[in-house]
């Protein structure tokens, strides 16, 4: 009985000693983007998604600090759905803990590896794991599992060591195959919900590069 | 001669009610397409995204003219053959009924470069009427809806964008109008077979509606349904593939046009070969 | 001679329609073809037009016009949607015709039509419809005409009113004009020769007025006190009325009664005809 207690305490002892408030790199990335007022850019966008064939997009983006980010374009844009909180919001939304999770390497660099739980039920992710640039104070990759919208996953790249903002992004995410029987934008078919089948998840993954940025620091 | 001729054939066309009333036919028609596509299209576009409202926003509003256009080219390569051959297979068994042909007949007149010529302007009014039509839907699905990307499903779904749709929707208008076409020219010769103006309406509009049967009809032998005049008709839709495959809208065409010249031709040999007495 | 047919025979499957048929029309003459509903007129007139092929005989046409036959078989079809002049101007078209505004009144009125009327021909009475089919058949100046039955379905004025015109064509214009009708009378006025078909064989040829002359047998005569007259005892006759007598008498003895009942101070008031179809149409022996 005391062996076990004791072994109880230990394991607590651990995961306290590894779990923290906030960690304090990712406050500094926090820091950092926070310092980012606003800012525009140009967007070029790429889907590869297997049942989807779509050109290149062009858009723009504005963002405003405490805002969602607003798109702009002529065309139709699929705008993922994760990948846009330049200032963190969504974690710092509600509490959680960080989990320092060591170094990993990632294309050849190492990175700082943490995961994020949240603490409040009213958090809409489960769980999401970060490698941040210890070095520069940014996200390299982000992985997002959400409670109903499936999982995320967001590499960016910078193109210099000061850059706060990314040159390019890649949203990669699940998202299920519909198959519908009949070509039923065709003369005469009427839409019957019920037959439509699904094929199952299939990753998709939509590239986006920024450029021309007009940013507003504080 | 046959300049006149075809002056002759193109002035009755036009001075008898009948074809206006066609035109108008068209009209309202488009007209009621459009309005169904709209509704339509808000739901075609909900399911086509169903999936997708997982992991995306939407920026951009599917539902506009290009759409729209595209729901009107489905909905109507059915309903506006039949309109066409009601008033196409007209020039031929009118003429029988009325008696006209005798009259014409004891003219100094050729019989083979009359009936060439009914097949010509035929064909011209082909053309116009599907130049109404396409001019007509652009018009007021842009004027109406506005312009952005057009979103279809064949085996994936293909987003165009607003140039790039309007393209391929002007293209396949074209691209149609050969197989409107073939069925005017069709109606025409069987209007010369049958004379009867409702005999023939009859086998036109039969014609027509076994020819879209066939069309979905999938055939063991693979060349059938490479050759088949039925499989043909709907050679329009491949240009909304993502990747046009020119070579085979271009076989089809020619393939088609194969068949125009077949059916003219076998409705010419037997107008000069009958006795109009 | 313009226009003859030589040894024209037809068949429809069994039914032996045209059998070795000889007809011919000179130059500002009218030649009529007399015959019964279904004697082979209408499928002789098909033929001489070029709508029909003889099974066997010729046809010879001396006229070396762009349109040497132009004719009406049956009734006149029109495009019914169209006025006269816009009809006119259609076929004048398609046979290199001239159809300037000038030339088309012309035609409307060398056939009694207004240049003015705009209306579809549809609205046209059946007299006016033959007259336009008329103009017609009239394009390109050819000097043939040929007119299927064209007094059917005319009323008195209008019956008279064509005639004139047919009559004016061949005499004035030089027109050789071959007429068909089943009506004696109406190729008895305006004929000056007549071929009598019957079951497709031409049975008689020959002067209008010989022929219907020759089948001319008795005669309806009024007069005041026609009963008392001893001459008409001579003759076999039957009274139909107080005035009226028909009696078998035949056109050549006709003057000769006539003066006889003059010198008898009785006066006919009319004197009528009356043809024996039997014998018209019966075949020669």
């Amino acid at each position: 009985m005391k062996m076990s207690r004791n072994l109880l305490l230990l394991l607590l002892g651990t995961l306290s000693a590894l779990a923290q408030e906030v960690d304090a790199d990712l406050l500094k990335v926090k820091a950092k983007m926070d310092s980012v007022q606003s800012f525009e850019a140009g967007i070029i966008m790429d889907v590869d998604i297997s049942f989807i064939n779509m050109p290149t997009k062009e858009a723009t983006i504005s963002y405003q600090r405490g805002e969602s980010v607003k798109f702009n374009s002529d065309d139709f844009i699929l705008i993922p759905k994760r990948g846009f909180d330049f200032s963190l919001e969504e974690f710092f939304r509600h509490p959680f803990i960080t989990v320092d999770r060591g170094i990993e390497m990632y294309q050849g660099k190492s990175y700082k590896y943490i995961n994020i739980i949240p603490n409040s039920k009213k958090a809409d992710y489960a769980i999401a794991s970060l490698l941040i640039d210890t070095l520069n104070y940014r996200i390299v990759r982000s992985e997002i599992i959400t409670k109903k919208e499936g999982a995320f996953t967001v590499n960016m790249k910078y193109d210099s060591d000061s850059a706060a903002l990314p040159a390019s992004m890649t949203v990669e995410f699940e998202v299920e195959e519909v198959k519908i029987p009949l070509n039923f934008m065709g003369r005469d078919t009427d839409i019957d919900r019920k037959q439509i089948r699904t094929e199952g998840k299939k990753t998709g993954q939509i590239y986006l590069q920024f450029q021309n940025y007009h940013v507003n620091n504080l | 001669m046959i300049k006149a001729l075809l002056w002759a054939e193109a002035y009755k066309l036009m001075k008898q009610s009948r074809t206006w009333y066609a035109i108008a036919a068209v009209f309202v028609l488009e007209l009621i397409v459009l309005i169904s596509a709209y509704y339509r299209g808000a739901a075609v576009i909900d399911i086509l995204l169903n999936n997708l409202k997982e992991s995306f926003y939407f920026e951009g509003d599917l539902l506009n003219g290009n759409l729209l256009i595209y729901l009107i080219l489905n909905s109507l390569w059915f309903n506006f053959p039949l309109i066409l051959m009601l008033v196409i297979s007209g020039m031929i068994t009118d003429e029988y009924k009325d008696g006209t042909l005798q009259t014409v007949m004891l003219q100094p007149v050729q019989k083979k470069w009359f009936i060439l010529s009914k097949y010509i302007v035929a064909t011209v009014f082909t053309v116009l009427m599907v130049l109404v039509l396409a001019l007509s839907a652009f018009l007021f699905s842009y004027l109406i809806f506005g312009k952005s990307d057009l979103i279809v499903f064949i085996g994936k779904l293909n987003f165009f964008n607003a140039v790039e749709a309007e393209t391929r929707l002007i293209l396949a208008f074209l691209n149609g109008c050969i197989s409107m076409i073939f069925f005017s020219l069709a109606s025409l010769t069987f209007g010369v077979i049958f004379r009867d103006t409702l005999k023939t309406w009859i086998v036109s509009v039969l014609f027509l509606i076994v020819s879209n049967l066939l069309l979905k009809f999938d055939f063991k032998w693979e060349l059938i349904n490479k050759l088949f005049y039925a499989k043909l008709n709907d050679t329009w839709q491949y240009f909304f593939q993502y990747e046009i495959p020119w070579n085979i809208i271009l076989r089809n065409n020619l393939l088609l046009v194969g068949y125009i010249v077949g059916f003219s031709a076998i409705g010419v040999v037997i107008f000069n070969k009958k006795d109009i007495g | 001679m313009i226009i003859s047919g030589s040894r024209l025979s037809k068949s429809f499957g069994h039914s032996i329609v045209l059998k070795e048929v000889n007809i011919e029309c000179k130059a500002a003459e009218i030649c009529g073809l007399l015959g019964v509903n279904g004697a082979g007129k209408t499928t002789l007139f098909k033929i001489l037009l070029g709508l029909l092929t003889p099974d066997s005989g010729e046809i010879h046409c001396s006229s070396k016009g762009v349109k040497a036959l132009g004719g009406i078989i049956e009734k006149p079809a029109l495009y019914e949607y169209l006025s006269a002049r816009e009809n006119l101007k259609v076929f004048a078209r398609i046979q290199g015709a001239s159809s300037d505004k000038k030339d088309l009144d012309q035609y409307l009125e060398n056939v009694g039509l207004e240049t003015e009327r705009k209306d579809a021909v549809r609205n046209y009475s059946t007299g006016m419809k033959q007259r336009l089919g008329i103009a017609i058949a009239m394009l390109n100046n050819p000097e043939v005409l040929i007119l299927d039955e064209p007094f059917s379905g005319l009323d008195p004025m209008g019956i008279v009113q064509l005639r004139d015109l047919i009559l004016d064509l061949a005499k004035n214009k030089g027109l050789a004009i071959i007429i068909s009708s089943h009506i004696v009378e109406e190729i008895r006025l305006v004929s000056d020769r007549v071929y009598v078909i019957n079951n497709g064989q031409i049975v008689k040829s020959g002067v209008t007025a010989e022929i219907i002359g020759q089948a001319t047998l008795q005669h309806y005569l009024c007069a005041e006190h026609l009963k008392a007259s001893t001459v008409l005892k001579e003759y076999q006759h039957t009274f139909l009325t107080e005035t009226g007598a028909l009696i078998e008498i035949g056109i050549e003895e006709m003057p000769r009664l006539m003066k006889r009942l003059a010198g008898e101070g009785i006066y006919l008031t009319s004197c009528t005809p009356r043809i024996d179809m039997y014998q018209l149409f019966r075949t020669a022996q």
